[in-house]
């Protein structure tokens, strides 16, 4: 490698791992652990309603119960008694950026959040470890009616019945045993409202960054796109790295109604000793759309499998996504999709590298109940290796209950050809562009779906990691 | 005896709402009779069939490509939730695993060795010919060996009296040495109400090749199971699966391919068609091991779903670790197309006929490979007596 | 105009996936007579030979289709073939599993509901493939598997001379054929004329492969209409001068040609 280029990895790999000292006055963080008396805690300093301290001590119960998941890789060295659940800095949830502490703002200015707000965005939430430190719409948004807050205030604010309504519907605490524990102690995430036939234009976006050593991030996203409306929310996630496990067990749930457009992208570059436990759900009623678009480039270990389920008759859904396994990271990442109205089709498209050692495993499932008749889905999975010492692993599956279904598969996994990367050199380029230029070229249909700035920014994450190593 | 066993583990898990990590094999009171493999029809001079091995000698038999298969296999991290480890107690891996060897050392059931000799291309195949009676049930096991640079074909039928009730289950192992090729055919025509397994595992050393052809017609619950393991250098696998369930028919399957060795290449096919209430499960995995370069594998699956009350689970997987592998599966699932239908139309074809037609013709280009034209004849009669 | 019309196609509109793509066409075919449909590529004469044979994409949304006194417009297409209709596909289908000679055989049985006799049906059988040079080891290749274009073709218009339909709707035929193989094609249209007296109607674009056949009638479409309807020698014309002078203007709904 080129001392450049060397450069180029240092200069990048430092912008996200600035670790900010967390002092005492400043920040205030809960003993490690999980027990009743650590989320009856939690519920008093958030100032629950009683529903939700309840909620809460339910789904600890939960958590206690349920198993760990026997497929998915290996949570042997995530100590959860080593986990905080919850970390905050004393400052209240800003407005205005110029109130924002110092340090965390510097943070964020560091990573250009508030440049992309002002460039592209309709709105920006930002959280800092468990809570939300600042929160703005543009005001055309807000004048068409769209709600974007933090979920404290939405729990307790105007919103709060359809809060109630909503709130862990459609990923039960039940679902499996990181729901039931981000059921106990959730804190932070953002709380959408579109109503009906409103088209917000410009993305929303959150970002979350989680600064603090063996913390646990459980921010809950709860977004509702009502009928006719079209919504683009973008999120993305951070943190620096340490010797430490760090948990992220968020939770988002996505309502599209009748005739509504979800778009919901991600780019996921925690660092890699994050353990990503991630539950994404939509719940697509008749004609409408969700798309989904997720990179997930960090991460000590994920499991994350965005799930759609298709209610409505004519609602569709499709998936692009990449997931880049480099040294020491194991991401079992994938979709899942439930057919249940006629006449619904699902497209899911993935794409996923393996690198030095890490292990890159595509798992999903398609399920197509018996009524929905003419219910269409196509699967297609592309996997490069790109050494010998990595892993990846394909694993898909479908049940299908209906004939009247048109199911379609297709994955395939290989190897850069010697042929391309000689036809590029002979063009003048080194082996590793070369290289570097046709895994670029392999990302391509995820980087051509997500906006500008984010498909520079994930280009620059392949380049870093196909550099790095 | 009461039957209860897990078998044909996915080679890696996954959610347990799908149901497919592996089956559950439930019998009662299950009098056991039978365990003697039937003596081949005819047996061609070069091949020798020894009919009570123990497995004792089936673990000599193989021991010096077990020890092989240690040595090549490093050791680095598998799947995420890997089963291996499950099935390392067999004398050789197979698709069903550990329980089909557990219940058939509890049974004493005799193994029946055919082996042909080095070199030795033996012309006409080995027919077994398994035909039960009413209320009979039968358990037997077989080893298949062929010797440096020989080339055998074995023919297994499996037929009943008609409606009889009983239980078949059957394992066959196989073991290619180096420039050998095992072809072996597995037709099952068992009436409806005969629960049956049939279990095969196998070895190919150096350019060696086992080609395997399997037809299930009949039957009302089957398991079946295949698992090659491509040890050798250029050694190569072959299957093609052709089934037809129907009423409450279920077939539960697992079938993987384990490429060790480099240059290996494996190829399946799986043609099938679902009817009324019947049921399937296939699990079909490539699994290119660490050193496995320059493999190649390939996995098709074609499902005709001719009722809405079928139920049809698909688990296709690729496991790999290995750079310079080239690895594809598809799946097409769904009913006859519209415009397969309009042309079949188009030509005064209803559409009752066609799917008729349909049926026939993916049951027949199976079963044309079988190199036994009597049996093709059989299974073509056995099809139109069901159709 | 005395004798009995064979096909009679009348204000025929029809749609795919809420498109319209034909509009208010009207045909007349009699016994023996052999029609030709010309046009520019995108005009719907594909489109016209699927809807007359009822494929389920098109819908008929205005007119009726009525074939040797029946009215078949919302008849499957079984009941068509069955009523003596034919279509010589572009992308005919391809089935593993059952042979070209099988699968005839089948299509012969359903058509009369007659059991075929073996030996006759393979003399006949025979004769056709070698009037279309055929290799007679193709009756027992599986249908249209590994064929190529040619044999694809050659394929189709063999199952036209052993279904002996008294309509055969030809749908580009000549498409991706070779000199030889045109000639050859042909030689088995101008077959089924002499052998049956066959109806035909031959869409197509380019005019070789109608040298050598008697022409009655020819039609162009353009955009979905028949703008005009000429005997033999309009093929020549078009042959020479093409179809700009039938082309309409975008838009346009009622004015004739354009000089």
């Amino acid at each position: 490698m080129s001392e450049n280029n060397k450069a180029v990895v240092d200069i990048d790999r430092s912008v996200y791992d600035i670790k900010d000292v967390e002092n005492e006055q400043d920040f205030y963080r809960m003993e490690d652990g999980f027990t009743e008396e650590i989320v009856r805690k939690i519920s008093e300093e958030k100032h629950d309603p009683e529903w939700m301290k309840q909620f809460r001590l339910d789904s600890l119960k939960l958590y206690n119960e349920l198993e760990m998941p026997d497929w998915g890789p290996d949570t042997d060295e995530l100590d959860m008694n080593l986990i905080s659940s919850y970390v905050r800095s004393k400052s209240d949830m800003k407005g205005k950026w110029e109130d924002v502490p110092e340090d965390i703002k510097n943070t964020f200015e560091r990573l250009g959040i508030p440049e992309a707000e002002r460039e592209s965005l309709a709105g920006v939430g930002a959280q800092y470890d468990s809570e939300l430190v600042y929160h703005n719409v543009k005001d055309e948004v807000a004048d068409q009616g769209v709600v974007y807050t933090d979920m404290e205030s939405a729990l307790t604010g105007e919103y709060s019945e359809m809060v109630h309504e909503y709130f862990m519907k459609l990923v039960p605490p039940t679902d499996h045993k990181f729901a039931a524990l981000h059921g106990a102690v959730w804190s932070g995430g953002s709380f959408v409202y579109v109503p009906k036939g409103v088209k917000v234009d410009i993305p929303l976006q959150s970002y979350f960054r989680l600064n603090a050593a063996g913390a646990g991030q459980f921010e809950h996203t709860l977004i509702i796109v009502d009928e006719g409306a079209d919504l683009h929310f973008i999120e993305g996630c951070s943190a620096p790295k340490y010797n430490v496990a760090n948990l992220h067990a968020g939770c988002v749930e996505l309502f599209v109604k009748k005739g509504a457009r979800l778009r919901y992208s991600t780019i996921e570059n925690w660092s890699k000793n994050m353990y990503n436990l991630n539950t994404k759900r939509a719940l697509v009623e008749e004609g409408a759309r969700m798309e989904w678009v997720s990179g997930s480039f960090g991460s000590h270990t994920s499991y994350l499998y965005p799930m759609t389920i298709l209610k409505g008759d004519h609602s569709t859904m499709e998936y692009t996504g990449i997931t880049f396994a480099g040294k020491g990271q194991n991401l079992d990442t994938g979709a899942k999709v439930v057919h249940q109205g006629k006449y619904t089709s699902s497209l899911i498209s993935t794409k996923s590298i393996s690198k030095s050692g890490g292990i890159g495993t595509y798992r999903s499932s398609v399920i197509i109940n018996k009524e929905a008749k003419h219910a269409k889905t196509s699967v297609s999975c592309d996997s490069l290796m790109l050494d010998s010492i990595s892993r990846a692993d394909t694993i898909p599956g479908m049940d299908i209950r209906t004939n009247d279904a048109d199911v379609g598969h297709e994955a395939k996994i290989g190897r850069i050809s010697d042929e391309a990367v000689f036809y590029l050199m002979s063009r003048g380029l080194s082996e590793s562009d070369a290289r570097a230029m046709i895994v670029s070229g392999f990302a391509n249909p995820v980087s051509k779906e997500l906006p500008l700035e984010y498909a520079v920014e994930m280009n620059n994450l392949i380049k870093l990691e196909m550099s790095g190593g | 005896m009461d039957l209860n066993m897990k078998v044909n583990h996915l080679p890696a898990l996954t959610y347990r709402f799908l149901k497919s990590n592996d089956s559950q094999i439930d019998v009662k009171d299950l009098y056991i009779e039978n365990t003697k493999t039937p003596e081949p029809e005819s047996v061609p001079s070069n091949v020798n069939v020894k009919a009570d091995a123990t497995e004792a000698d089936v673990k000599a038999l193989f021991s010096g490509d077990n020890a092989k298969i240690k040595e090549k296999l490093v050791n680095l991290p598998g799947p995420n939730g890997d089963t291996a480890h499950l099935n390392d107690a067999q004398t050789v891996r197979t698709g069903m695993g550990v329980e089909i060897d557990k219940l058939m050392a509890e049974m004493n059931v005799p193994v029946t060795v055919i082996t042909a000799s080095e070199g030795s291309k033996v012309e006409e195949p080995v027919v077994i010919r398994y035909s039960l009676k009413d209320g009979e049930c039968a358990l037997g096991s077989q080893v298949i060996h062929a010797k440096k640079d020989s080339e055998i074909t074995v023919i297994m039928e499996y037929s009943s009296e008609e409606n009889a009730k009983g239980f078949l289950g059957i394992q066959t192992r196989l073991l290619a040495e180096e420039g050998a090729k095992i072809n072996l055919v597995k037709v099952q025509m068992l009436s409806e109400s005969i629960v049956h397994f049939d279990d095969i595992g196998g070895v190919c050393d150096d350019k060696a090749d086992i080609d395997t052809i399997g037809m299930q017609l009949g039957a009302l619950n089957t398991w079946g199971g295949c698992r090659i393991t491509l040890l050798g250098r250029k050694s190569k696998f072959d299957n093609h699966t052709g089934y037809l369930c129907r009423h409450k028919q279920t077939y539960d399957m697992n079938y993987v391919a384990d490429q060790i060795g480099q240059k290996t290449d494996s190829n399946m096919v799986f043609r099938g068609v679902l009817l009324d209430e019947a049921t399937k499960i296939f699990r079909g995995t490539l699994d290119f091991k660490s050193g496995s370069a320059g493999s190649v594998g390939d996995e098709q699956e074609d499902t005709l779903l001719l009722s809405p009350d079928v139920i049809n689970r698909t688990m296709p997987m690729i496991l790999c670790q290995e750079e310079d592998v080239d690895g594809r599966h598809g799946a097409t699932i769904g009913q006859l197309g519209d415009d397969t239908l309009f042309y079949m139309q188009s030509r005064g074809i209803g559409e009752e006929e066609a799917k008729r037609l349909m049926i026939r013709a993916r049951m027949e280009s199976i079963a044309r490979m079988i190199p036994d034209e009597g049996l093709i004849v059989r299974i073509q009669q056995y099809i139109r007596t069901i159709l | 105009m005395s004798e009995q019309s064979l096909l009679k196609v009348q204000n025929l509109s029809a749609s795919v996936e809420d498109l319209p793509i034909l509009h208010d066409i009207n045909l007349e075919i009699r016994p023996g007579e052999t029609h030709v449909l010309m046009g520019p590529n995108g005009a719907g004469k594909s489109t016209l030979g699927y809807t007359l044979m009822g494929n389920p994409h098109y819908k008929v949304t205005n007119g009726s289709i009525m074939f040797d006194g029946q009215d078949l417009t919302n008849e499957s297409a079984d009941k068509r073939a069955k009523a003596g209709m034919f279509l010589s596909f572009q992308n005919p289908l391809e089935v593993p599993g059952i042979s070209l000679g099988s699968f005839i055989r089948n299509a012969y049985h359903e058509q009369t509901g007659k059991p075929v006799k073996l030996l006759q049906y393979k003399k006949q059988l025979g004769e056709a493939m070698d009037l279309l040079t055929m290799d007679g080891e193709y009756a027992d290749r599986d249908l249209n598997v590994g064929f190529s274009g040619g044999e694809k073709k050659k394929a189709e218009i063999l199952q036209m001379l052993m279904l002996k339909p008294k309509l055969a709707i030809l749908d580009e035929t000549d498409s991706g054929l070779d000199v030889d193989a045109v000639r050859t094609v042909s030689k088995g249209i101008q077959e089924y004329q002499k052998q049956k007296d066959g109806a035909l109607l031959i869409i197509t674009h380019s005019t070789k492969i109608l040298e050598a056949l008697h022409v009655d009638y020819t039609h162009v479409l353009v955009k979905g209409h028949i703008v005009t309807t000429g005997d033999g020698s309009l093929v020549d014309e078009i042959n020479e001068r093409g179809f700009e002078k039938y082309i309409r203007c975008e838009g346009c709904d009622g004015c004739n040609q354009i000089q």
